[in-house]
């Protein structure tokens, strides 16, 4: 018997240990990143790497001042942020009433959608160039935004259909039974039940659109150039520009980490378009 | 006066339409306006950027080109983002299995542990792929632990470590993806046949073979074909780390795309592409939804 337990002593503490480490393994290229981006010219590039240096902000000073990295933060968000909205109102009625009703060609249309979801943003990018310059709508906000409905639109109708899906049909009927009208009774039953759901939807989408990168690269130029497309301005003639790229690199991703801490308890059901509940 | 046009029934029988409509409308109204001008842009040579009266109609010229010219590497493409493929989705999905297994023991700190699994797979990939470039410079940190563990550094930057440059990277973004499924997968079986197996005897190998695997399917298959269709189009990662290069060691079929767009400012040929990986993912995607739904069917 005691042996037995010293046995399963020795497997806990090998797990943990195995587990520890292995997670550690990939924390560790992010926090390098992080690391790097206070480092000074000459540390950056020392080999073998140091691990112990004095922090610099010099990095930041320089995306700050010289690169003007904040009008690049500002494009994101407000591109990212519409993009969300808009695709949230077309989402919620379409995910409605994908959860709630029987109806012809429904499974049809909602595979439709998802066919859509998997177009590969590089291939359609070129022709949605040329519309953009045949509508004179090239480097502007509203473009990209109305381009990123595409793929969010059809994603977000997948996710919240199975947030809505679990909401019991039940709630909704007895408030129609008592006078609401259909529309009321969503609007003060399902929806605030939803409201967990809609949150972790719209920092997905927020997030994916935040970190979309082709169609951020070849539909803008200047006015409304995104984050992720700053990494051009780093590779300069004389070479590469890595601190202040670590520094931008830091910056934009720092958010999205904090959002997609925040709502880490819906990842993975959003991950699967809802196939796997989280 | 709103009812004047429609009977209340035809109105409750049009309900569900009605809600999907404007979804419909703004998606499929763009994706129509997109793929028009995609295939028009296959049917006709023009260089990158010239105004569209500059272009000349030349027929399936593109795809005929594409497919049976010597000078198209498209075959070439086709079978490096096959081995891109191959590369990145079997390692993930093992390493992710076996991770989900680990965690999914009595784990200290468990939630702190997926929550940190989180951060690759929603950093910035264009910056990932930046940032990795740096890691695999010849000074760089990959080359650090190579040369502290076998004693010789390795030029990751040449034609025949650059595509398992970038195959490393993918594993370091996506290996969590399969982790986080897999393990939200294993909590939710359900406990009494992992109890009569013990019951009966079985090791852990035969528990994990004949009951947790075989319970475990529709998951581990949805999450494999979700990040197939992923993988097939990447693009920001590669771009930032190597843009296709050195060569064509890395120019997978999105990759493929930009070299003869912008690079060889050929439209045609390149939008010739962007049909054929469309369709290619569309068919696959048909084919394994079908594939699923019957899976999931026998369940």
């Amino acid at each position: 018997m005691r042996g037995s337990r010293l046995r399963k002593r020795a497997i806990f503490l090998f797990n943990n240990i195995t587990a520890m480490i292995v997670v550690a393994c990939f924390l560790f290229p992010y926090a390098y990143f992080v690391a790097s981006a206070f480092k000074s010219r000459l540390d950056t590039f020392a080999y073998p790497p140091v691990w112990v240096f004095r922090p610099t902000l010099e990095n930041f000073q320089t995306i700050l001042e010289d690169m003007d990295i904040l009008f690049y933060m500002k494009n994101s968000t407000i591109i990212a942020a519409i993009s969300t909205l808009l695709t949230l109102v077309v989402a919620v009625p379409a995910a409605y009433s994908f959860a709630r009703f029987r109806f012809r060609f429904k499974e049809s249309i909602a595979y439709g959608f998802l066919f859509l979801q998997m177009v590969p943003g590089i291939s359609i990018v070129f022709a949605l160039f040329y519309i953009a310059r045949t509508l004179k709508l090239f480097d502007t906000h509203m473009f990209l935004i109305l381009s990123y409905l595409l793929w969010n639109v059809p994603y977000a109708i997948w996710m919240l259909r199975g947030f809505a899906e679990a909401i019991p049909v039940d709630l909704e009927e007895s408030a129609m039974v008592d006078g609401c009208s259909r529309f009321r009774a969503f609007l003060l039953i399902t929806l605030p039940l939803m409201s967990g759901g809609l949150a972790a939807s719209a920092i997905l989408i927020f997030i994916g659109t935040w970190n979309e990168f082709a169609l951020a690269f070849f539909l803008t130029s200047t006015r409304a150039r995104t984050m992720p497309t700053t990494i051009a301005f780093f590779m300069t003639h004389a070479g590469i520009k890595w601190g202040p790229m670590f520094a931008a690199a830091a910056i934009g991703t720092l958010p999205v980490v904090v959002f997609a801490l925040v709502v880490r308890k819906y990842f993975i059901s959003a991950l699967t378009f809802g196939a796997v509940k989280g | 006066m709103r009812n004047l046009l429609l009977d209340k029934k035809t109105r409750a029988a049009l309900l569900p339409y009605t809600l999907i409509l404007p979804a419909f409308l703004v998606v499929f109204a763009l994706a129509a306006y997109g793929c028009f001008w995609l295939v028009r842009m296959s049917l006709v040579e023009i260089a990158f950027g010239a105004p569209w009266d500059r272009s000349t109609w030349v027929g399936l010229d593109n795809y005929r080109w594409l497919l049976f010219s010597e000078h198209s590497t498209f075959w070439e493409s086709a079978k490096i983002t096959a081995l891109y493929v191959a590369g990145t989705l079997l390692p993930e999905l093992t390493l992710g299995m076996m991770l989900a297994l680990l965690l999914n023991q009595k784990i200290v700190g468990r939630s702190l542990y997926t929550a940190i699994l989180l951060i690759p797979l929603v950093v910035m990939p264009s910056m990932v792929g930046m940032v990795w470039r740096l890691y695999f410079s010849y000074d760089g940190l990959v080359n650090f632990f190579v040369e502290s563990l076998f004693g010789t550094k390795l030029n990751w930057y040449g034609p025949q470590l650059a595509l398992p440059a970038v195959i490393i990277v993918d594993i370091w973004e996506w290996t969590p993806f399969f982790v986080l499924i897999l393990l939200a997968g294993l909590q939710a079986l359900p406990q009494e046949p992992f109890e009569a197996a013990r019951v009966d005897g079985a090791s852990g190998w035969q528990v994990f073979r004949y009951v947790t695997l075989p319970m475990l399917s529709p998951v581990i298959l949805t999450a494999a074909i979700l990040r197939l269709m992923d993988i097939l189009r990447i693009f920001d990662v590669i771009y930032a780390m190597f843009g296709g290069g050195p060569g064509r060691a890395t120019t997978t079929l999105p990759l493929y795309i930009y070299r003869l767009t912008m690079v060889a400012r050929n439209v045609g040929r390149g939008s010739a592409v962007s049909v054929m990986l469309i369709l290619i993912i569309l068919s696959l995607t048909l084919v394994l939804v079908r594939f699923l739904e019957s899976v999931k069917f026998e369940k």
